[in-house]
């Protein structure tokens, strides 16, 4: 099993460790529930050094990259990042991802945890003129500060104003303990706050000056539990549950994100689907009566199975059960009442208008 | 380390149980087993007068992670409910012994505690790791 360089923090912070995707992680320090209020009203800071970083430079890179993703690169510019995914060539999801452009010869990409070697085997498997592929996430720390006090308290940390001025999805270099650092503002919970990548060296130095100088704000550490309820409520995708494999971008609900017009892998397949529609449709349902639903669940509608939810749970905010679910297109609309099977039982639930929970940084 | 006082007593699945007067039983679920489940949000509470074996399912406890079947640890009739667990079911999170109670057995035979583990012998089957 992997451990992060924080390991130790999270041991000293009483974190409660369990696997996930291979690395030993929190899933809380205290409470779920507790953490994810407090990123919601505060702010969080949360260790994600197990997710991958991917560096795709050169010559070439741009064309490369154009070929790879059905994301535009027009859209971003020199520190700019955007969201984007891999289709492979069904038209199926490699991987979600966000893309950041240093250089238009230079560019970083941040994957998933669990897709770390997959993505990078893709990509060089289709690598092509002067192109140099590395997976630099082995020395590369990342730490999340989310929440309406976030920008406060990384300013007391890094005094850059570069850092005070970024806009949501720009980010900048900045320096930490004398080591160069990339400061995003973007995230993965639906409040304002930002990404930091440094050095192993340096995790803890920060992590630990982060909560010093945070806590007067109401910082919390926050685990993987509140990340899961926080990206929920916001309807982000998580790979292996809204995208797979077999799950298309705009099966997802994330055709948003294809709107390049190069020629990018499985394109004449995406493009169809997003013009006549795909076969399958992701909805958000709110449970109307007690329970929480799992991911796996089959929905019903009028008695007949219409699908099956990919992520569920405990909505903090909301107090009650919610879920994703990848059903039939067109088989239910928002104000539909459904039927969500939790251990045999079918309990009542409407579909809703995504997402749970908007964004609320500017 | 999770708590175990000493005047309770234990079920494998780690229910408590602790007598009141001579032949009334409070029950709940051990700090070890709140521990394992994280935030819990509902409870689905038994009704006031059903008659239970030990170790008959009488409750349910779900959790932001899990969901979890509470066993009665004695035989008896259920006599009072915790509906306080209703607006605030992280009681048993954050008081598994005290505010976290959940359901009140009136005994059918108050020997039938001695069965049970003790606090060392509950402490030693959790450190065994039988969750």
């Amino acid at each position: 099993m992997n451990r992060t360089a924080l390991y130790n923090e999270h041991l000293n912070l009483k974190g409660k460790i369990v696997d996930f995707a291979g690395w030993e992680l929190p899933v809380l320090y205290t409470s779920i529930i507790g953490e994810h209020i407090a990123c919601r009203n505060a702010a969080a800071l949360f260790d994600v050094s197990h997710m991958g970083e991917i560096t795709v430079k050169g010559k070439d890179a741009e064309s490369f990259l154009r070929k790879m993703i059905p994301t535009s690169l027009d859209r971003i510019e020199p520190y700019k990042c955007m969201y984007s995914c891999l289709c492979n060539d069904h038209g199926g999801t490699i991987d979600d991802l966000f893309i950041y452009m240093i250089a238009d010869d230079d560019f970083l990409l941040v994957v998933n945890a669990s897709t770390v070697e997959k993505d990078f085997r893709w990509l060089a498997s289709h690598r092509m003129g002067d192109v140099e592929i590395e997976n630099i996430s082995d020395v590369i720390s990342k730490i999340d500060i989310q929440g309406p006090l976030s920008k406060q308290i990384l300013l007391q940390v890094l005094s850059d104003e570069n850092v005070g001025e970024l806009e949501r999805f720009s980010f900048t270099h900045s320096v930490y303990g004398d080591r160069p650092i990339i400061v995003s503002c973007s995230g993965y919970t639906g409040e304002k706050g930002y990404e930091i990548y440094l050095h192993n060296e340096l995790a803890s130095r920060l992590w630990t000056e982060l909560l010093l100088k945070g806590k007067d704000f109401g910082l919390v550490p926050a685990g993987i539990g509140a990340r899961d309820t926080l990206r929920l409520e916001s309807c982000y995708s998580l790979y292996g549950h809204e995208l797979s494999d077999s799950i298309s971008p705009v099966e997802a609900g994330i055709g948003w994100i294809v709107n390049s017009k190069d020629d990018f892998i499985a394109k004449d397949i995406i493009l169809k689907q997003k013009k006549k529609g795909a076969s399958r449709e992701t909805v958000a349902v709110e449970l109307m009566d007690k329970g929480v639903p799992r991911e796996e669940c089959e929905v019903k509608k009028n008695g007949f199975i219409i699908g099956i939810t990919s992520s569920g749970g405990y909505s903090p905010s909301l107090k009650k059960g919610i879920a994703l679910a990848l059903v039939q297109a067109g088989s239910v609309k928002p104000g539909d009442e459904v039927e969500i099977v939790i251990r045999d039982k079918g309990v009542r639930a409407k579909v809703v208008k995504r997402p749970f929970y908007r964004y609320m940084g500017k | 380390m999770s708590s175990t006082p000493k005047e309770l007593r234990y079920s494998k699945s780690h229910e408590w149980i602790r007598k009141e007067g001579s032949n009334i039983g409070v029950c709940g679920i051990s700090d070890h087993a709140q521990e394992l489940l994280t935030d819990v949000v509902f409870v689905e509470l038994p009704s006031i007068g059903l008659e239970v074996k030990r170790g008959d399912r009488v409750a349910v406890v779900e959790s932001v992670k899990a969901v979890s079947d509470v066993y009665a640890p004695a035989t008896g009739k259920v006599i009072e409910v915790n509906t306080e667990l209703e607006e605030s079911p992280d009681a048993i999170n954050s008081d598994a012994y005290g505010d976290g109670w959940i359901f009140k057995l009136e005994l059918e035979d108050a020997d039938e505690l001695d069965s049970l583990m003790d606090a060392a012998a509950y402490q030693k089957h959790v450190a065994m790791g039988d969750n």
